[in-house]
């Protein structure tokens, strides 16, 4: 059987690459300008609470050290509190993009927005 | 074999059915048996049961193609138990859309594109027509969108794929006498090779 | 072709390959279920090899028959038919003490809304026989009599009836008490993610891989729809509400969760969903803010610091106690 290349045509070339630069423009396009859709908190390396980012909520989070606060509202999700001492997580903003971080590294907790797609099911176990 | 006088245009048709039933069958079991594969993320499967398509369309014309393609789709459903499954409508959606680009591009190009740059544009179509379901009912959130780009750039390698075996598949069976077209231009027509056998 | 023949096997062996790799899947999770106090329970465990999970799946399922037998008003030799057929009361174990206990703090701060003592009425009613009627007046006030929060004491492990014709009936809550054992029982085994439901009263040990439990909560009137989804993690989620055992007679429905102070069906909500740190907890505190209704029930809930609730009332409503949003995360 004829290898790919040998069976090609300069037409197919021309769809390939033609396929290959939109795909890359978009993953280009997503990657910097995505905004997330769900916010993650692990401590300790276990996840520990997800949130989706649309709905606005105060959660406390956690830690060795105490309670970190954490606040999602239209503008993102941001520490508002912690029990560190030099309060670094707090400064260090809003996220509301695909793969941005909050950290605050004494208390153990780390915040990451991301925007899972696919199978996840609604729930595991149906109380009634 | 019992040879009766049978006309030459009712013994096409006869032919082309039974070979589209075959055709079904093997895209129908490529199809299921794909499920056995890994994947990174469950629905993102390889396509080979669309070298039958290409296959089709190529033999026959267009029609067959969607005679394939939609059999599959439902046939395949059934089996694996997914018959009108939301997972069935991306499916589905992806195959209409994929078939109706590859018959579309078949047609205009002609020979400037061989079946690896066909199947190229129909694993795009498939991932589009998947992506347009999803968003439509399954994943009501515009981040759908986030992840055409990956999956336009994995259905693009398993395309090639499946644009050259479909492409070894039909230098076989173009040889074969069973698939000639009855065209003139053809020295052994497949109605030639009944004769030859009722003899 | 010369490379058919190779080409085949070679297909072949890929083939076995894939069907080998597709029946040993990496992540190890057995679920189980088994018929106990009268449902069913279901137990989901994950995060290790698979004998030593079903080994502790199987511990898990004894100790939650044991309690059955222990607790329940309907096994001849039960601690609780003990305690009716006594007249002043008896010595009962560690568990069912315990057991007590609990429902007996529960029942004082609720005034009463939630009562271990109503094993005659749910007798007259008889939702665990093929019909059940609605009785009549005098049988109600007869069941009724002597009930209450003060009706039982405790000593030790000696229980106190009030009355001698008290029947304890632990049904609100020991099913709650049995699930908190069994995930002892799954601790005990080092089990680290794992899932026990017994009937709707759940308790979500560690988490899944990857993520927290996600709870879907059963839209009480539209069984096919998920009311909300609750992401948790080492607490218990227990729903109680008027769809669960419910039998009509002259258009008007009877449910099985009766206000003590009447003996009929509560009539103040349709469901309650209670998230706290025990399933025996969850249970009763279930039970009684479905008593309450939702303004006394969510006032209840304030003297649970650690207790969160979803009140569906009786007009469709929807009621949450303050902290209760930091678990929901649908709609």
């Amino acid at each position: 059987m004829k290898t790919p290349w040998q069976i090609m045509t300069a037409g197919d070339w021309l769809v390939v690459l033609l396929l290959l630069g939109i795909s890359f423009t978009g993953l280009l396009w997503v990657a910097t300008t995505a905004e997330g859709t769900r916010v993650v908190v692990t401590s300790g390396g276990q996840t520990s609470f997800t949130a989706p980012l649309n709905q606005p909520r105060t959660v406390d989070l956690d830690g060795p050290l105490g309670q970190t606060h954490l606040v999602i509202d239209n503008q993102g999700a941001r520490i508002t509190g912690s029990p560190c001492p030099r309060k670094i997580c707090i400064s260090m903003g809003t996220a509301k993009q695909t793969g941005d971080l909050l950290a605050c590294v004494p208390n153990r907790i780390l915040v990451r927005i991301d925007s899972p797609v696919g199978e996840e099911a609604a729930y595991d176990l149906l109380s009634r | 074999m019992t040879c009766s006088a049978v006309e030459s245009a009712e013994l096409t048709r006869a032919r082309r059915q039974v070979f589209l039933a075959l055709f079904i069958a093997i895209a129908v079991t490529l199809h299921v048996l794909e499920t056995l594969l890994p994947t990174p993320v469950p629905w993102l499967r390889l396509g080979l049961a669309n070298i039958m398509t290409l296959v089709a369309l190529y033999l026959y014309d267009g029609r067959a193609a969607w005679t394939i393609s939609l059999a599959r789709v439902g046939i395949g459903a059934l089996l694996l138990g997914r018959l009108f499954s939301p997972g069935f409508w991306l499916a589905a959606a992806g195959a209409i859309v994929a078939t109706s680009a590859m018959i579309v591009m078949h047609r205009v190009a002609g020979r400037r594109l061989s079946p690896i740059g066909i199947s190229a544009i129909g694993a795009a179509g498939h991932a589009l027509g998947q992506i347009l379901a999803a968003r439509l009912l399954v994943i009501q959130h515009p981040a759908i969108w986030q992840i055409m780009p990956l999956f336009l750039f994995f259905t693009l390698f398993s395309g090639i794929l499946t644009g050259w075996l479909a492409s070894g598949l039909l230098e076989q069976l173009q040889q074969h006498p069973a698939f000639q077209k009855n065209e003139a231009d053809n020295n052994t027509s497949a109605d030639d090779y009944v004769e030859r056998a009722c003899r | 072709m010369s490379w058919n023949r190779p080409l085949i096997i070679g297909l072949l062996v890929v083939l076995l390959a894939m069907t080998w790799w597709r029946l040993h899947p990496a992540e190890e999770e057995i679920r189980r279920s088994q018929l106990l106090m009268g449902t069913v329970v279901e137990i989901v465990a994950g995060g290790q090899a698979i004998e030593s999970l079903e080994s502790a799946v199987d511990a898990a399922f004894a100790e939650i028959a044991r309690l059955d037998k222990l607790l329940s008003r309907y096994h001849q030799t039960s601690e609780v038919t003990r305690l009716a057929e006594s007249a002043r009361g008896s010595k009962v174990s560690v568990e069912t003490m315990e057991v007590i206990a609990l429902g007996l703090d529960v029942a004082q701060r609720s005034g009463g809304a939630f009562d271990l003592t109503l094993g005659k009425l749910k007798a007259l009613w008889g939702f665990d026989q093929e019909t059940p009627t609605v009785p009549d007046h005098a049988a109600l006030s007869i069941a009724l009599n002597g009930i209450g929060p003060r009706a039982l004491s405790l000593q030790g492990q000696q229980v106190n009836k009030r009355a001698p014709q008290l029947q304890v009936d632990l049904g609100g809550i020991a099913k709650g008490y049995a699930v908190d054992r069994a995930i002892a029982v799954l601790k005990e085994h080092g089990v680290v993610s794992a899932a026990v439901n017994a009937g709707g009263d759940m308790y979500l040990l560690g988490q899944r891989p990857g993520r927290a439990w996600r709870i879907g909560i059963q839209h009480p009137r539209q069984t096919e729809t998920v009311l909300e989804t609750v992401q948790v993690h080492d607490q218990a989620v227990v729903t109680s509400g008027d769809y669960e055992r419910f039998f009509e007679q002259d258009g008007v429905r009877y449910h099985h969760i009766f206000d003590p102070k009447t003996g009929l069906p509560a009539r103040g909500c349709q469901s309650v969903t209670i998230i706290a740190d025990s399933v025996a907890l969850a249970d009763a505190l279930a039970t009684a803010v479905f008593v309450l209704g939702p303004e006394a029930g969510l006032q209840l809930l304030t003297e649970y610091p650690q207790a969160e609730g979803l009140i569906v009332a009786a007009d469709g409503t929807l009621h949450s106690s303050p902290g209760w949003a930091r678990y929901r995360v649908a709609p």
